[in-house]
Formats: structure tokens, sequence, C-alpha cells
């Protein structure tokens, strides 16, 4: 009995699943549209909880499940602006954003992604656009996670220890400070040299338009470390940061590869913002050592992921692409 | 002179009778439309064998065999090779085929190497190995190679196949054959060739067009992307700032 109800069950089911296909103009194939809202809310729940954009994790998941490489990676562009917006926002009205440091790592980011648009469409000409994105990520993900990794099981032990962890003081200077062309950055309490700033935004603006990641990962650790902006000020920097040049790289992708497909990139947006307020709210459930931790092996996996996929024998040594008008 | 003679008047009465037998044909679908919810369209083609025009022939003399070739919009189209440099496995080599067809499907009533011999299956293009043998600038026995592949890639993702069963005769002179087009049926104008073989020779063809084409608002969003790629980006970015803005406003409060 039980046997033929199931049944019925998988029918209708699955009638009413292919009825949500939908068919992506760009990237010219059909997906499941529950598919699509379904890892936008996981990797937006998982950029909720740990405060990261998740471009990192969308990137990947997209090119694993068979949508072509240029497309997935211009399309989460579009999605991390969205991703990103309502916390540059709600930041904002804290009074939690550096505009003017923000200007600066907007300004080098934007000719960052000039590079990174022209690198892409030049390596997927050639072919290669699919094992420099495995490399970049192979690298940036395995070392920022090794670090981080690092860091949290370092603050873990010395929680279980009973040690109180002092944070860095921000008004400590490097070298890097002392370089030419300084500039006062009030909200940030900061006096230092422009340069570090627009090297930092050059790189993120390369790195995040080649791999369609928005670099805040990247982006946080070099705002701490390195330029030693106040904790209140890091993260709403970042975002506001991550969210104006996204922008620019998602309209330099339409002109330039002509490969983001709205579609995709809006059926990510709905899930990826009502997961991220999931998220949010389970993370308040976790400490900060823990969460980073978890983070750290989460960043890790998708580093290995990418490094098996470059080391392991291929299923299949060819594959194949149409070049020229049509992607 | 006379033996001369002689050898023409055969030549010509042999002629004429091996043009006796047309083709009339149609398909069930001119345009097939892609719309948001295209999942694949079956179609159907169908048609009959009857006496030329001319000719006062009452009916045809059977057994005829039918191949469909339905062919797709060409692309230009590259195969890679994968290999090992220093542990890693990174695309090396490549070949470029110009004018590749996107889509090739061939239907059958009967196996292909029943119905005739390889050359007139090459010469025609019915085989899609056919369409792998283009003059190319990296020498005959790579192209031979990757063309293989290539192939053998584009059947995985069912753009290519053959079907010896595909085309079912329903009488002794008409026959019909259906072809279930893919979800990732490249868009433009298809070919659908129907040939006519009776001893392993082809006695008549026909050639009829149908167009895949998005249409609404799929095809609104592809021709934007490409003719209009600024206002595109612009578009897309106050959609993800819109829906951002959004989500925090619906769900914070």
């Amino acid at each position: 009995m039980t046997d033929h109800s199931l049944e019925w069950l998988a029918v209708i089911f699955e009638r009413d699943l292919r009825i949500l296909q939908i068919y992506l103009p760009i990237a010219e194939l059909s997906v499941n549209l529950f598919f699509l809202v379904g890892i936008g809310g996981a990797v937006g729940f998982l950029s909720g909880l740990f405060g990261v954009g998740g471009g990192f994790l969308l990137t990947p998941l997209l090119i694993f499940s068979g949508v072509p490489t240029s497309v997935a990676v211009a399309s989460v562009t579009g999605q991390v602006v969205a991703a990103s917006t309502s916390g540059a926002l709600s930041h904002y009205r804290r009074g939690g954003v550096d505009l003017h440091l923000a200007m600066y790592l907007v300004i080098s980011g934007i000719l960052g992604a000039f590079g990174g648009v022209a690198a892409f469409d030049l390596l997927r000409d050639a072919g290669q656009l699919d094992f420099v994105i495995s490399i970049g990520f192979l690298v940036l993900l395995g070392s920022v996670g090794i670090l981080m990794l690092q860091e949290s099981v370092r603050a873990l032990l010395k929680h279980r220890q009973g040690i109180v962890v002092r944070e860095r003081l921000p008004n400590q200077h490097t070298w890097m400070h002392g370089l030419p062309m300084r500039v006062r950055f009030k909200k940030s309490r900061l006096y230092i040299s422009v340069l570090p700033v627009l090297a930092i935004g050059l790189f993120i603006g390369f790195v995040g338009s080649l791999l369609g990641i928005g670099g805040g990962f990247i982006m946080v650790p070099a705002l701490v470390y390195l330029l030693r902006v106040p904790g209140n000020m890091v993260i709403g920097t970042s975002l506001a940061q991550v969210v104006a040049m996204m922008a620019a790289t998602t309209i330099l992708h339409a002109i330039q590869s002509q490969s983001v497909d709205i579609l995709l990139a809006f059926s990510l947006m709905v899930g990826g913002t009502a997961g991220a307020q999931f998220g949010a709210a389970a993370g308040k459930h976790l400490r900060g050592e823990q969460l980073r931790g978890l983070l750290a092996l989460l960043v890790l996996a998708v580093a290995i992921r990418f490094g098996l996929g470059l080391v392991l024998t291929p299923d299949d040594p060819f594959s194949m692409t149409v070049i020229g008008g049509a992607r | 002179m006379r033996r001369w003679l002689a050898f023409l008047v055969v030549l010509l009465l042999a002629a004429t009778p091996a043009r006796a037998e047309r083709l009339i044909s149609s398909l069930s679908n001119d345009t097939i439309e892609i719309t948001s919810s295209f999942d694949g369209e079956r179609m159907t083609f169908y048609g009959s064998i009857a006496p030329d025009a001319g000719s006062d022939q009452r009916y045809v003399q059977g057994p005829f065999q039918v191949v469909i070739a339905i062919v797709g919009p060409t692309q230009d189209r590259v195969a890679r090779e994968k290999t090992r440099i220093l542990g890693m496995w990174l695309n090396t080599d490549q070949v470029t085929f110009k004018g590749f067809p996107s889509y090739l499907h061939v239907l059958a009533s009967a196996r292909l190497r029943d119905i005739t011999d390889v050359t007139t299956l090459t010469t025609n293009k019915i085989l899609p190995e056919a369409y792998a043998l283009s003059p190319n600038t990296s020498g005959w026995w790579q192209t031979m190679v990757f063309g293989r592949e290539l192939i053998r890639l584009m059947s995985e993702e069912r753009l290519f196949g053959v079907q010896e069963n595909g085309v079912n005769f329903l009488s002794d002179t008409f026959y019909s054959a259906q072809l279930t087009l893919p979800s990732n049926a490249p868009p433009g104008p298809y070919i659908a060739q129907t040939y006519v073989f009776k001893n392993g020779e082809i006695i008549a063809r026909k050639s009829e067009g149908f167009a895949v084409r998005k249409i609404g608002f799929e095809r609104f969003l592809a021709q934007s992307a490409t003719q209009y790629p600024l206002a595109y980006g612009f578009a897309c970015v106050v959609l993800a700032l819109a829906t951002g803005w959004l989500g925090g406003v619906l769900f914070r409060r």
C-alpha cells in the first residue's frame, strides 16, 4: 500500500519539479530552479554564518555542477553584489564604514578589475581559464585556510587554558605605513601611505574579477594585519568596497565577455539573501574562534577539491569549447 | 562509331528509370521555441516515396531505405587535450574545427553499413566523422585524433548521435521518424536532409529547414546581453543592489 502511494508522490513531485526547470539564456542550458535557489540559499546560510561573501563557495559549486566556467564566474560577480549590499548598508548606518579608505580601495580595485577581466578573456581564448582558476583558488584558499586554521586553533587552545587573548593594537605601525604619499583617514584614525592601500585594492580587484569572488576573506586580514584598521571599521569598509568593486566588475564582464546570466544571478541572489539571514541567526550560537575554525576547514576543503582536480588523472583528458561568437 | 552510339543509347535508357522516384516529405515543426520552461522538444519527420511527376510509372518498386541527417547551426569549436606537466593536468594540445555543426543527428531505417558504402556516407556528409575531416593547420593526424574525440564529446552531450532504427516504414513507401531535440540544442537554423536509398544508391533527396530560437523574455535577455551590454550590465547591478537591500529590509525588521 505504502509503495503505491509513494510512487504516486514521486510522479507528482517529479512532474512538478520538471515544471520548475528554468532555461538560462546566456548559459544556454536548462537547470532546475530549486537547485539554483537551493545552492544560493545554502551558500547564503554559510556566508551569513561566517560573515563572508560566499563567492569563493558559489563559483566552485556552479563549476562543479556543469555551468560553463566563464558564465559561473561572471554571474556570481552579480550575486556577490546582492549578498554584500544589506550588510554594507547596516554597517554604514552604524557608522562602521570608512568611506575615504573605501574610495581608495575601490578606485584601485576597479583598475585591477580591468586587468582581471582582460586576463579572463585572454585565458578563455587560450584554453587555460579553468587551469588558472583552479590554481588561483588552490593557492588563495589553501594559504588563507591554513593561516585561519592556525590562528583559530591557537585561540581555542588558549581559551581552554583560560588565557585571555589580547587584541592586536591597531596603532602599531609597520614599514608599509611609512612609505611616501601619506594620507589621513580620519574615521580609521590612520595616517598612512596610500601605496599599500592601492596595492591591496589592485590585487583584490584583479583576483576577484578573475575568480568571481568578492575577496572579503583576503580584504579583511589585509585591512587588519597590514593596514591596522580598527576592528569596528574592518567589516563595514570591506563590504562597501566589495559592493562597489563587484558592481563595476559585473558591468565589465557584461561588456567584455558577455557571459553574465541575469537569470542565473537572480536565482542565486534570492536564495542567497534569504539564506544569509538564517545563517546570521545561527551564528549567534557559536563562539568567534569556533566560527573561524569551521570557516577555515570549509575554505581548506574547497582548496583541496581544486587541488585534487589538478593532480588526479581526469576522467577524460579531452574537452571542447565553442570559440568566437557564442560562449 | 556505331558502337559508341549504341553505348550512349544504353546509357540514356539506364539513366531515365533511375530517377523515376521522388520524395514527398514534411516535418511537424517549422520553429522550435525556447521559453523559460524549455526542456527539449519532440518533432516528427514523415514522407512518402512516389513515382516522379514526369514518368508514366504507376507505382514504385522497393525496398527503400531512408536516412535523415539533422544538422544544427555551425560554430567554431576547439577540442583540447590535457596532459600531465609537473604533476598537474593542463590543456596542452588543441585543434580548431571551423564551421563544425553544433548539432547532428542521423536517423536511419536500417544499419548504415547495410544501406550503403562508406564513401557515399562520407561524401554526402551523413556520417559525423565527415565533418571532422576538414583541412586543418594542425595536420591530418592530429585532426583525425581530435576529430574523433570531439565527436565522442558531442555524443556524450547528446548533441551528436546516430539512431539506426530511427526511421520506421509504416508501409512500403511511407515512413516516419521521431527526434527529441535536447534542452541544450543550440538556437539557430537547422537543416534536415532526407536521402532515399535503393540498392545502395541515392535515388532521391530533399532538404527542409527549421529554426530553433529563443522567444519572449529569453530572447529579449539574450539580445540585450549582446547588443546593449552596458545597459544589461547596469540592469544586473541595479537588480543585485535592489535584491540585497530588499532582503535586508524584509528579514531584519
